[in-house]
């Protein structure tokens, strides 16, 4: 027992963290209290922000076999610190990208109630028009004519023409010469607003179902990630 | 004493291995899900959920317990009552949680191993999901998940089934899920009086062969045998009810194609679940033949089988009413195995 807690001491924390840090624009992501502009000049506050990473690999600069993180379905939710900090399996030494989806893959969506971090109870699945939510945004704005000022983003759908779910490949240019302890991935909210589309919460403050602003909305965040630490 | 204690020992060893040979043989009992002859295979992957006695008993348990509701009123069976082949009998609407209606009728609950899609709009895409939709909607249930699987957690009973049908005391949404498909996958009927005719062991009397004539011109091409649907979905001129706005289909596909289109109901057992329509307009079979003959309003998506109504005199809608009587399942309504598992309230007599 001592052995092996002296072991993990030693080793465990030789292992790469991804962390992910959450950012409107350049100022931290506070949930409720703090308000922010978007590019429209719409202020706002943001309540809820979560999304699932499925299948996040790593490639090595040496062309070895790329990595795979060894839990296929994560969800991240801003208010629970813990889903912030991926432990990965092992130490990583020169890596070129990581790239996961970002999104839930259709045999997931369509073979009945899963478990874990896809467990219906979590929230993230529309039990009317079966299906997962991929990444949901909600917070209030004066600019939103929905019922309190709330508006409320829940972007998922896995059919040919409504497939939201996106591929994030990440380049890694930061080069380290030993072992990496940590890599910090920020995602910026404000990119969910512009980008491909312009989405105006005063236009469209709600989306609770897969179609073409669920579309819109993934090809805007779907640039919000970017590689901002490799340490 | 030392040989006393060897064979001590050894009995000692032999004791435990019996034991935890015992332990790991204690595995559910499979039960046997039996296709109708005739019948194709079903879309249901058994592999992935195979039915076990144990497994169904805990499905039936839940299918009849209330407390999956929000204050612990209303379960399963309140609205899909066996009586009604697990329809809602004489209810337009179901009366949900704090005083509520639903806004679409309650569909018997019978052959499901053979759908593909779930509700009258198909938005559910996998038998297992299902039961989350009614549980956790506000006019229905009003429950939450974590709460059903706390409810669940707390009752010794419920810990003593799971472990029987899964093998350990893990209880989740997806178990959940598998048991209560385990128990609606059974409900097959397939005994009614027009199936003994089908295979040689009945016939029918004058009014039923010539309604049979009749729906093979006029019915059948939606109301596909041996299920009595196609299981598409078609716009039959039923006119919007401004109240509901319900768009059908097209609330899931978001294609106007598809608006008003609802999915071809069957019509085993259609004399015992009355009223009919996606939102319970119709209240007996009369109503319905008066809407196909009369009332129906085509607009672009009506279905063109129905673009000029259906012509049908008083006498074709007797002898169609006479077979469609033949559909009725006794067996299926009567059957103990669907029944209420005992020490559980009558849902019968259920004051909603």
């Amino acid at each position: 027992m001592m052995l092996s807690a002296f072991c993990n001491a030693v080793f465990a924390q030789e292992n790469t963290v991804i962390k992910l840090v959450h950012k409107v624009g350049n100022q931290p992501l506070q949930l409720f209290t703090e308000v922010y502009t978007n590019q429209w000049n719409e202020p706002f506050t943001v309540n809820r922000f979560r999304y699932y990473i499925a299948d996040l690999t790593i490639e090595y600069a040496n062309g070895k076999k790329s990595y795979t993180y060894q839990k296929p379905y994560h969800l991240v939710m801003e208010d629970d610190t813990t889903t912030k900090a991926l432990l990965l399996n092992k130490s990583l030494y020169k890596i070129t990208s990581i790239r996961f989806l970002l999104g839930i893959d259709s045999v997931k969506n369509t073979s009945g109630v899963q478990t874990d971090d896809l467990d219906p109870m979590k929230g993230m699945f529309w039990t009317w028009n079966t299906g997962y939510i991929y990444a949901k945004l909600e917070g209030q704005s004066d600019s939103s004519k929905a019922p309190a000022h709330y508006f409320s983003y829940h972007v998922g759908g896995y059919k040919h023409v409504e497939n939201a779910a996106r591929e994030i490949i990440l380049p890694v240019t930061i080069n380290t010469s030993s072992a990496i302890k940590e890599i910090v991935i920020e995602a910026d909210i404000l990119k969910w607003f512009y980008g491909e589309n312009d989405i105006k919460i005063q236009q469209e403050p709600i989306c609770h179902q897969p179609g073409k602003l669920a579309l819109k909305l993934a090809d805007n965040y779907k640039n919000m990630f970017l590689i901002t630490e490799v340490k | 004493m030392k040989v006393y204690k060897i064979i001590f020992s050894l009995v000692c060893i032999v004791c435990v291995g019996v034991g935890f040979i015992s332990i790991k043989k204690h595995k559910p009992t499979p039960l046997k899900f039996i296709v109708p002859k005739g019948w194709q295979k079903p879309l249901y992957d058994f592999k992935k959920n195979p039915l076990t006695v144990e497994g169904f008993e805990l499905g039936k348990k839940l299918f009849y317990d209330e407390r999956l509701s929000k204050d612990n009123t209303i379960s399963c069976a309140s609205c899909h009552q066996q009586f009604s082949a697990f329809a809602n009998y004489d209810h337009n609407f179901s009366h949900g949680f704090n005083n509520s209606f639903t806004t679409r009728n309650a569909p018997a609950l019978q052959n499901l191993a053979w759908q593909k899609e779930f509700m009258w709009d198909g938005g559910i895409n996998h038998l297992d999901v299902q039961p989350i939709s009614p549980i956790t909607a506000e006019n229905e249930m009003a429950e939450t998940l974590e709460n059903v699987i706390d409810k669940l957690k707390q009752d010794t009973a419920y810990q003593r089934m799971f472990k029987a049908a899964f093998g350990n005391d893990v209880i989740n949404t997806q178990r959940m899920g598998k048991a209560l498909s385990q128990f609606m996958l059974m409900l097959v009927s397939s005994n009614s009086k027009y199936d003994r005719v089908m295979r040689g062991k009945d016939s029918f009397i004058l009014p039923e062969k010539l309604g049979y004539e009749i729906f093979q011109q006029k019915c059948v091409s939606c109301h596909k045998e041996p299920f009595f649907t196609d299981f598409s979905y078609r716009n039959i001129g039923m006119p919007l009810d401004a109240t509901l706005n319900d768009i059908g289909r097209m609330k899931i596909t978001g294609q106007s194609t598809d608006s008003l289109k609802f999915k071809i109901p069957s019509l085993r057992n259609v004399n015992i679940t009355s009223p009919y329509g996606h939102d319970g307009r119709f209240f007996a079979l009369s109503n319905v033949f008066e809407h196909y003959r009369k009332n129906m309003q085509p607009i672009a998506t009506t279905d063109r089988l129905l673009k000029n109504k259906m012509p049908l005199s008083n006498f074709q809608i007797g002898q169609l009413t006479a077979f469609l009587y033949t559909l009725t399942d006794s067996s299926f309504i009567n059957n103990p195995m669907f029944a209420p598992p005992a020490n559980t309230k009558s849902t019968i007599l259920h004051q909603h």
